[in-house]
Formats: structure tokens, sequence, C-alpha cells
């Protein structure tokens, strides 16, 4: 007998053990991964035709001079690595250059102590612009998650508990619906039917406010998300309560299902505490991985209704080719996306034992 | 079954709203409330914000909009084309015109409380001369030999040469205070507070969100009579449209063409088409370029033979419909181009030429008579010796939005002369690339923005700026290039205007453009809340110190 009890405990350590290693091995792999992306972007914007230094100016008639002093202060006259001058078009340069000197491994280094350039187009610091337009992004995807998980959840379980009803195929005809809306389009639809009910339309707060005290300040913000927010809960919610209602009815099939409505109990009860904790198993997943790409996904809401966010930045950059910008915002995604992966995983072993880490 | 879902709908219609923010809705601005006792605060929305706020450093006309509003210059640029003196009370010239000899007004003060002295615009034109990475500045100070500060109130400019358009070159050099931009880097610094002397002043900036300012109502010449300015950017059209409908702002600086029927519906909002400050050209370019003048090196000159043929690009005049062009992009709100001078600078175009009129037959006729036939049958017609047909390859900046219309537009009239086109559109530094000088075009549309002076548009079709790339057809001509080098240095108004005319009947005659028509600028604003917005000049610029110096709230 004190035999299996060391055993026992030393199966114990053997799991804590193997867990901890994988941990250690997926965080190594989402490092990895992000140095890929570094690398990657570095390249991909050196790739893509037009000249920034032209593309900062916006004027293709500018003259030679002033293109070229452009060019020495973005360090754009330095080699983008050893034995290449530039990758469009591919120019051959000198093989010996000091690789100090060399634009890859400025960018590198500038990253290591937190620098992505400047703007071509406003001349600020990438880090500032995106440092500041971010907290805008977070707080209206926050507010847009939490309010279509919430509602995507709820009218999961109701489609779910009503299977084959008349609750459920209202449910699903409305989620199918808004989920297959193009989301610029409802965006505008909001808009028009916002800005005529006297709705605020534009941007995040109304200018001229900062004298405002902060109660009257943050309840204008509040006003100005509110068709954002709409147009982004609307969108979600519909992939969230498919997803949500098709699982449950998943569990709802399985045989301590039975059970649990054979022991008598509540419909409440089944569902909080046998149902709902599997079911929401697949969701996690999907609202984790979102979260990362909704950084960018906000780009059409953002647009639409002029919220100063992330999603703006890459609109803005794109359109005036400021690539330092676009390189700083793809970055910043990859790494949420990344990280998202990473927690979505981590939190899908714990959540469910069943799930052992390979 | 049908009440039930009704029932799902109304939930989460019920859910959407009460999770909505616990504000009341019906968000209105603050200033709508018009009572005597609130400040006059007028909203102007528009789809841009400022690049930058250092003016050595920006490009948009957005930030230029706001320096107008901040900061002084020697001269103001009417909204007719004329200058008016409002830094300076006077300004004399010596008789060789090399020296010119301004007065700074007394009293005149940045908005710190710090005088505005001669000291100050000496540093300012030094600043813009002297810092090599401000992108335009370069152009406007080049003739500059010595700028000096003979006492407090009097700034001495000696040029390296005579030039009849002083104004046009300090009218966009603003002032700025030496004791706050004497310790900072020319390039770096991001001037977000802003100080200046001008009739409104800075009071907070958020990038691409809005700009407010406040009346400076001790401003020296036209302190303006409301009390603040919000510009506050809308990323889409719609919502720019949008929001001047319903109110949330007073004015909006541009909107897209489709909108202007909608608009003019509206009780409450006026529409107004005029010629922008800056007015922009759109151009058809031929490549015309000689062989013998094909730039050395950088030249591929790849022009299509016919296009060196005057009578050839007469023919190409006469089959385009610029009225047609216009009705269709901008729904009528445009006017026709005549020459590379817009009729946004009053005084200095032409309007005294007659344009070609659109007409097949008279076109058909003309390549008829020069041998332009269809020779092999396939329905193009070919050069008169049959070496080649006349297929002409047509690019445009893959940036513009007007640009694949045009083109589409072009390929129709002139396919209807029997003449075909390959049409494609081009990233703007490809297409900048085959320009000039290296002239591996046929055909394209593009486009100029202009100074208030004509000097620079004329110059883009002398020979001399052939090989330096400026110069987008090739044209060569003796005598204009004469009559350019005179105008440039031409002090008398009326002889230089005469100069000025003479050019653009000369381009006229040769066809070395068709100018479709004319970029309009389209501002609305509010007829219920503010009164007084300059209309009816040759430029129309509600955002301009002119109008919003001068309007007042309605009463």
């Amino acid at each position: 007998m004190p035999d299996s009890g060391i055993a026992l405990l030393s199966f114990r350590e053997d799991i804590l053990l193997n867990r901890f290693q994988n941990l250690i091995r997926r965080i190594g792999w989402a490092v990895l991964t992000i140095a890929f992306v570094i690398v990657l972007n570095f390249f991909l914007f050196r790739i893509l035709p037009g000249d920034p230094a032209r593309a900062g100016v916006h004027d293709p008639r500018l003259k030679k001079d002033a293109v070229e002093a452009i060019r020495v202060r973005f360090g754009l006259d330095k080699p983008v690595i050893n034995c290449f001058d530039s990758l469009n078009p591919v120019k051959f340069g000198n093989c010996g250059v000091n690789p100090l000197e060399t634009q890859f491994f400025i960018y590198v280094r500038n990253l290591f102590i937190g620098e992505m350039g400047f703007s071509y187009h406003t001349n600020r610091p990438v880090t500032e612009i995106l440092a500041e337009r971010l907290w805008n992004t977070v707080l209206l995807i926050g507010a847009g998650q939490i309010l279509s998980v919430i509602i995507g959840v709820v009218f999961g379980i109701a489609a779910a508990w009503k299977a084959r009803t008349n609750i459920d195929y209202g449910a699903l005809t409305v989620s199918l619906l808004v989920w297959s809306l193009p989301t610029f389009w409802l965006g505008i639809i909001l808009l028009f039917w916002g800005s005529a009910n006297g709705f605020p339309i534009g941007g995040k707060a109304t200018p001229g406010m900062s004298s405002m005290p902060l109660s009257v300040r943050w309840g204008d913000i509040a006003e100005h998300m509110i068709l954002p927010t709409i147009t982004y809960t609307l969108v979600y919610m519909g992939e969230y309560m498919l997803i949500m209602r098709s699982s449950l009815l998943d569990v709802l099939s399985e045989d301590y299902i039975l059970t649990a409505k054979a022991k008598g109990l509540s419909t409440f009860q089944i569902l909080r505490d046998h149902a709902l904790k599997n079911a929401m198993l697949p969701l996690v997943t999907v609202i984790a991985i979102n979260l990362g790409f909704t950084v960018a996904g906000a780009i059409q809401i953002e647009s639409v209704f002029s919220w100063p966010g992330l999603g703006l930045s890459i609109f803005e950059a794109v359109n005036r080719r400021d690539f330092p910008v676009l390189q700083g915002a793809f970055l910043l995604i990859a790494v949420a996306v990344i990280a998202a992966n990473l927690i979505a995983d981590l939190t899908y072993t714990y959540l469910d034992p069943r799930v052992k880490m390979e | 079954m049908k009440t039930k879902i009704l029932y799902i709908f109304a939930l989460v219609a019920l859910a959407l709203s009460a999770c909505g923010g616990g504000t009341p809705a019906g968000g209105q601005n603050p200033s709508q409330e018009g009572s005597g006792e609130t400040p006059a605060i007028v909203r102007v929305g528009w789809a841009g914000s400022p690049d930058t706020l250092n003016p050595g450093m920006a490009v948009l006309s957005e930030s230029y909009t706001i320096f107008e509003l901040v900061y002084d210059s020697m001269y103001e640029l009417n909204m007719d084309g004329t200058f008016t003196l409002t830094l300076a009370e006077s300004a004399a010239v010596s008789d060789d015109g090399l020296v010119w000899t301004f007065k700074i007004r007394d009293g005149v003060a940045f908005h710190d409380g710090q005088p505005l002295t001669a000291k100050d615009v000496v540093f300012s034109y030094n600043l813009y001369q002297s810092t090599e990475d401000y992108p335009w500045m370069g152009g406007y100070t080049s003739y500059f030999e010595s700028i000096e500060a003979t006492d407090a109130n009097e700034v001495v400019i000696t040029l390296s040469e005579a030039i009849p358009n002083i104004e046009s070159q300090l009218v966009f050099l603003y002032v700025l205070p030496e004791h706050v931009w004497g310790s900072e880097d020319a390039v770096e610094f991001d001037n977000v507070s802003m100080i200046g002397s001008g009739p409104f002043k800075m009071v907070e900036y958020a990038q691409n969100e809005f700009v407010q300012l406040a009346a400076n109502k001790d401003h020296f010449f036209s302190p303006p009579k409301v009390d603040e300015v919000i510009f506050q950017t809308f990323e889409n059209n719609d919502a720019l449209v949008q929001a001047i409908k319903t109110g949330q702002v007073d004015m909006i600086t541009e909107m897209p063409a489709t909108a202007v029927e909608t608009l003019k519906t509206e009780d409450a909002v006026e529409v107004f088409v005029g010629a922008p400050l800056a007015p922009t050209v759109t151009d058809i370019i031929f490549n015309q370029v000689l062989p013998e003048n094909c730039p050395e090196g950088d030249g591929v000159c790849t022009g299509h033979p016919a296009l060196l043929d005057r009578n050839f690009r007469l023919a190409l005049a006469h089959a385009t419909d610029k009225q047609k062009i216009i009705d269709i992009i901008y729904l009528g709100n445009a006017s026709p181009g005549l020459t590379l001078i817009p009729d946004g600078l009053g005084v200095w175009y032409n309007d005294s030429l007659a344009d070609y009129e659109f007409d097949l037959a008279k076109a058909a006729q003309i390549l008829d008579d020069n041998g332009y036939v269809d020779a092999d049958g396939d329905g193009v017609r070919d050069m008169p010796d049959g070496s080649r047909s006349l297929t002409l390859r047509v690019n445009w900046p893959s940036d513009s939005v007007d640009g694949p219309r045009l083109a589409e537009l072009l390929s129709e009239m002139w396919g209807e002369l029997g003449i075909k086109t390959e049409l494609q559109s081009m990233d703007p530094d490809a297409l900048t690339a085959v320009c000039c000088p290296a002239f591996d075009f046929d055909v394209m549309l593009w486009g100029w923005g202009s100074d208030p002076d004509p000097n620079l548009l004329l110059s883009v079709m002398t020979s001399a700026e052939i090989p330096t790339g400026s110069s987008e057809t090739g044209y060569s001509n003796a005598e204009y290039d004469e009559l350019y080098g005179q105008q440039a240095v031409e002090a008398n108004f009326e002889k230089r205007q005469e100069l000025v005319w003479k050019m653009q009947e000369i381009v006229h005659n040769d066809v070395v453009y068709i100018i479709p028509y004319y970029d309009p600028n389209i501002q609305a604003y509010r007829s219920d809340r503010f009164t007084g917005w300059i209309t009816g000049e040759a430029k129309l610029e509600f955002s301009d110190p002119s109008s919003l110096t001068l309007i007042e709230p309605v009463k």
C-alpha cells in the first residue's frame, strides 16, 4: 500500500514537470514565430512597389535634392542588408558593408529598444502613434466583445435548449443574417440612422471638451461609442451564438445529461452544473483568437465612424503609403494574434484536462 | 410563429439599446443652443487632417489651412487672386528690382504676448532657406541672397535676380517666433503648441481627430467675430455629408460631387462650387518629345510617332467631349479646361481663347486629310505610311479617383474616331519612372497643383525642363521659351500679363495638352448658424481667414 502512495506522488510530479516543460515549449514557439514575423515584416515592406521616400511627400515631381534629403533622414540611403542596396528593384551593392550599418540591423536593434522608426507622413515616432491609437481600439473592441459574447451566449443557450422550436429558428435566422452582413454596409446604414436620431457619427469625443469635468467627457465618449459598438456587436454576436448553440446541442445529447434529467434536476441546474461548462470550451478558443484578429478587424468600423483606433491608423497608412506605421501595426497585430493563440492554448488545457499538452 | 420571431427581434433590439451606454440619446453639440451667452463656435468638418504643424515639413493643404489661420505672413492671398500687405504696412523696391524693403507694423504680438519684430521675420526666412530637409521651402526662398533686419521694424531682402512675383514667394513664408523656434530642431520640432500671431490661436490639437482654435480678438488686421473654430476629421464622405445635414457641423470643406444634389435640397444648407485657393489642373498629356530632344541617359522616348503631329493632336482635341466628361465625373460641377493655367489663377488665366469644339466629323476629316486612314481594314486607323496602327497606351496613377473614368471616356470617344487605346493604371512611382525624363509612354492622365503665381506651371512647358523631368510632354518651342524668360523678370503687371496670356495662346494653338476640366472646390455651410461667408469670387475657400474672420452667428 505505501508503495502505491509514492507512485501516485511521483506521477503527480511527472504531470507538473510535464506541464512546465510544455509551457516553456509553447512560449518558445511563440517567440520563434514572432522572430519570424519581425524578419518577414522587414522584407515585406522593402519588396513592395513604390519608393518610400516619394510616398512620404506624395508628389512624384519633387526635386531630386529634396528626395535625397528625405531618404537620408529616414535612413533609406543605407544598404538594406549586406550586398543589397535595395530590394525593389533589386539593386546589388557592396558586400563588404559593416553589417551594423545596414537597415536590417538598425531595424532589429531599434525594435529591441522599443522604437519602430518615424512615420513618413507625420514625422512622428510610430510607437507614439500606435500607443495612442491602441487604447481607443481596446476600448471599442472590449465593449463590443463583451456585449457580443453575452448576447451570443444567451441566445445560443436559448436556441439550443429550445432546439427546433420557433425560438431556435428565430435566433438562427437573426444570427445568420447579422453574421453575413458586410461590416462597412451595416456601419453606413447605422450611421445614416444614427445621425438622423442625434447620435454623434464621427470621432471618439466632441472636440473642444477638454476643459469639461471628467464625468461629462466620459459620457461624451460613451455617446460616441454607441454606433460603432452596436455595429461591432451585431457583426460578432451571430458567430458566437451559432457556436454556442451547436456546442451546447452536442453536450445536451450526452448520456450524463439524460442522467441529470432522470435525477430530477431543474433545467437551470442542468445547464449551469452539467452542460454549460463543457459547451463553453469551443467558444473560449474562438473568442481568444478573435480578440487577436479584431485588432485589425476593426478597420472597417473605425473608418466608417472615424474612430481614432489602430484600424483607422492602418487605413490611413495604406492610403498614404506610410510604410513605417504599417510595419509597426502589422507587427503589433502579429504579436496580438500569437499571444491570443498562446493564451487560448493554455486556457484550454486548464479548462479541459482531457486535452493534454503534447 | 410570426409573433415569436418578432419577439426575438425585439429582444435583440432591446438588448442592444440597453447596452448602448448610460447616456441619453440625442448627443447634440454643446454649442447648438445658441443663446447670447454661449460662445460662438464654428464647427468645420473635413476629410483630412494636418500631416504636421511644422510649416517647413508640411505637405498637405489641411496643414496650410491651419497655418493661414494661426500665422501671419507678409502678404495675404485674396479670393480674386490678388495680394494684400498684412504684416508689413509698406513694401518698397529698388529701381533694379533687387532690393525689397518691408516696414513691419507696430505693436504686432505673438499669442504668448511677445512682440513680433523684424528679427522674427529674418529668423523665419533664414530658417526656411537654410533647412535642406524642408521639401517645399527651397522653391520659395531660392531668389533670396540676403535677409536683414535694419531696425526693429524694417526687413530688407536682397534678391539674386529681379522677379515679378515677390508676393507669391512670401505668402507661404509664415513668420515664426524666434524665442520659440530658436532653441528647437527645425526638422524634428512638432510645434503642437503653435505660437503664432494670426487671427486664431491654437487651443488643442489631436492628430486625425480635431484642431481647436480660439479667436485672437486683438489681431491687428482681421480680428474674428466668432469665438472658436473647431476642425473635425470625418474619415468617410458619407459621414461628412450626414454631419452637415444633421447640424453636427456648420461647414464642410469638401464633398463628393454625388452629394451636391441631395445637399442642395436641404433648406438650411448652402452648397457652392468654385476654384480652390490652390488650384489643381487635370491634364491629358501627349508625349511629343522630338528624337533630337530625347534626354541623354534617362530618355527612352517610345512615344507614338503620330503624337508628334499637331494635326493628330488637334483631331484628338476635337474628339474630346469635355462637357460629357464633366457631367459624368463631376455631375456637371466643374468648369471646362482650356490651358495649363487654370481659371483659379484669376488675372493670369487667358479667358479670351476659343476652345476646340467637340466635333467628331471635323476630327475625322482632319485625320482623313492628313492620311491617317484605316489602310488594313481592321477598324483602327493607321499611320499615313502604314507603318503602325493608331494604338495609344493610356496610363494614369493608380491612386487617382477620377483616372479610371476619364480613361474609359476617352477610350470611348477616341474609339469612335478609329483610334484604339490600351488602358492601364500604374503605381505613381512606376508612372513617374516611365513619364519623365524617360518619355516611355503615349498618353498620360495626371495633374498639377499650382502656386498662386503662373510661373511654375508655365515653366513645365519650356525646353529647359525636358531633361529635368518636370516637362511631361517634351514640348519644345523657341518662341515660348523666349517669352518665358521675359515674363520671369517683367516687373510691370500689365506687360507680364500680356506675356503670360500670349504663352497660353501658343501652347493652346500647338495642342500641347488637352485640359478636360479644372478641379473644383465644392463646399457647403449651414445658413442657420453663421452668416457672412465669402462667395462669388474667383476662388472659393470657406476655411480661409477671409471667411472665418468675417462670419458671425445668425441672430
